[in-house]
Formats: C-alpha cells, sequence, structure tokens
C-alpha cells in the first residue's frame, strides 16, 4: 500500500522539471503521506479508508508543481554590473593582443624593429596579465536554472578554475619566454646560445606547476 | 467547512510561522497539530501547505534541514527566521485590526 502512494505521488510529478528541489518536494510529500497512512491505520481504519483518506487529503497539486518550473531569480544589478566590467575586461584584452603588432610593423618600417618588438611584448603582457586577472577573480559559475545538470556545471567549474588559472600563467610564461628570447637574441645577436631561455622558460613553468600543487 | 476553510486560507502563512514559532516542524508534523488544535475540524491540504512552505522559504522567513531520522526516511524539517517572526508579528498586529474592522462591520443589532 506505501508503494502504491508513492506511485500515486510520483505519477503527480510526471510533468515536474527534473531538479533537485522538485525531487526533494516529491521525496518529503511522500514521507509525509506514508506516516500519514501509519497514524491513519494505527487508529484503526483499513488500509484502503487510510489509503483513500490520504490521496484525497493531496489537493490541487497543480500550481505546486507549476511553481517549480519558475526560473531562478534573475541577476541581481550588482551581478549584471560585475558581468558587464569582465565582459569589458576581455574584449580590452583582445583589442590589446590585436593592436600589439601595430607598433611593430610601423616601427619596422624606420628600422626600429627592436622598440616595435618590445612594445608590442609589453602590450601581450598587459593583455595576458588582463586574462589572468579575470580568471582568477571571475565569481563562480551562476546556475541558470536549479537542475542537476547546472549543479554538475558549478561544480566542474569550481574545479576547472585552478587548472584555468594555471593555463593563463603558463600561456604568459611562453609568452614571456619568447619575447625575451627574441628581444635578447636581435640585441646580442648571440643565437648560437640564446636557445637556452627555452630552458629556462620551462624550468620557470615547473616551478610555477609545483607552487599550484603546493597550494592544493 | 469549505467557506470556513477559504477564510482560513487567508491565513495559512500565519499559522505556518505560528507552529514553527514554537518549535522546529515538519509538513505532516505541522498538519497533524492543527487538526489537533481544531479536533479535526480543519487541516490543510497537502498541496497548500507545501506551496505555502516553499514560498516562505523563498521570501527567507523559514529554513529547511534534513533531519537524521535512525529509522526510517529522513524528514525534512523547517524552522522559522529572524524575519519569519517579525512577519509572524505583523500578520498577527494585521489580523487583529482587521477582525476588529470586520466585528464593527458584519453584525446586524437584534438578530
Amino acid at each position: 500500500m506505501e508503494a502504491k502512494l508513492r506511485a500515486y505521488v510520483e505519477a503527480l510529478f510526471e510533468q515536474a522539471p527534473k531538479t533537485r528541489k522538485a525531487y526533494e518536494l516529491k521525496e518529503e510529500m511522500i514521507q509525509n503521506l506514508i506516516e500519514k497512512f501509519r497514524d491513519l491505520c494505527a487508529e484503526g481504519k483499513t488500509e484502503d479508508v487510510a489509503y483513500n483518506i490520504a490521496i484525497s487529503s493531496i489537493g490541487d497539486t497543480s500550481e505546486l508543481i507549476a511553481g517549480l518550473s519558475e526560473p531562478m531569480a534573475a541577476l541581481t544589478p550588482e551581478q549584471q554590473k560585475k558581468k558587464n566590467l569582465y565582459a569589458g575586461l576581455t574584449a580590452l584584452a583582445v583589442v590589446l593582443y590585436i593592436v600589439s603588432v601595430i607598433p611593430l610593423i610601423a616601427l619596422s618600417v624606420r628600422g626600429d624593429e627592436i622598440l616595435g618588438l618590445a612594445i608590442m611584448l609589453g602590450l601581450v603582457a598587459v593583455a595576458t596579465g588582463l586574462i589572468i586577472f579575470i580568471s582568477m577573480t571571475k565569481p563562480k559559475y551562476h546556475k541558470a536554472e536549479d537542475t542537476m545538470v547546472e549543479e554538475f556545471k558549478e561544480w566542474k567549474h569550481t574545479k576547472d578554475e585552478r587548472n584555468e588559472a594555471l593555463k593563463s600563467v603558463n600561456s604568459a610564461v611562453w609568452m614571456l619566454t619568447v619575447v625575451a628570447y627574441l628581444i635578447i637574441s636581435l640585441g646580442t645577436g648571440a643565437w648560437h646560445i640564446t636557445w637556452v631561455i627555452f630552458l629556462i622558460g620551462i624550468a620557470v613553468q615547473q616551478v610555477v606547476r609545483a607552487i599550484f600543487q603546493i597550494k592544493k | 467547512m469549505s467557506i470556513a476553510g477559504d477564510l482560513i486560507r487567508g491565513h495559512t502563512d500565519t499559522i505556518i510561522l505560528a507552529h514553527l514559532y514554537r518549535q522546529d516542524s515538519y509538513g505532516y508534523e505541522i498538519n497533524r497539530d492543527i487538526q489537533k488544535k481544531t479536533q479535526g475540524m480543519y487541516e490543510f491540504k497537502e498541496a497548500t501547505l507545501y506551496t505555502a512552505v516553499r514560498r516562505l522559504e523563498q521570501n527567507g522567513c523559514i529554513t529547511s534541514y534534513w533531519g537524521d531520522e535512525s529509522t526510517g526516511a529522513r524528514r525534512r524539517y523547517y524552522a522559522i527566521t529572524e524575519l519569519g517572526r517579525q512577519t509572524y508579528l505583523g500578520l498577527i498586529k494585521d489580523w487583529e485590526n482587521a477582525r476588529a474592522l470586520i466585528d464593527k462591520l458584519i453584525y446586524v443589532e437584534g438578530i
């Protein structure tokens, strides 16, 4: 009979969204109905009568179940502001990347490649720094709706956040390595030995990874 | 009963908050308590109770947690918050004002 009660409530929730809230509400209702059913039986009612009383006490669940489909609250103005800020910063970083080649091209016409390169690398460094800043301070993934899938995404996102930061730092290290290699090589002309800089780059990368591991 | 039911339904929130003001409780216990107090003349429909509880939780008047029963399934308990207590006191005041007004309006002398 208790299985029948459960089946009845399960059927009521057929149209409900598959969210954790809906699942919890369903379990709560089943749990309470079963308790009521047992109390009625203990009062001396037959199982059939107790079942019918319990079922008829549920009432109209259409409003309750419709309420489960309501979307989560929209972003607060403050969250929206932050979101806009991060979008702006990302756009700025991309612009810096694109613009960074202009001084190189312009100055190389005058035969001043090194200065052009230096400015380009400076711009790239700023842009990369911005992206690292964004990826490290950006708020957690915002759940669009309260489903299991969204919850998983949020969990995954938090987990990936560290990796994201590590990746950003790594790409910055490589960028700087290449820049240092080019500047030093062009400046000194010591191409036969400057490749060592790449080994140093690898070493720095490993150190960064180690730092992240320790922090974990 | 059904007309009285409509009158009472407007006070669903007050009734639930009043119960939770005394102690943390779960859905069936709230309803059983109402039944006991009214000698079986009134109880919430399950749907009414859970709709109200959900709304109260969204408004921040109550919070919920899962109890840890040693036997059987776990129950979802509700607890009143500070905001809930203030809301409750406000609702009681509203009711007392309304009742005083209604009492003045609905009675016909000599019946």
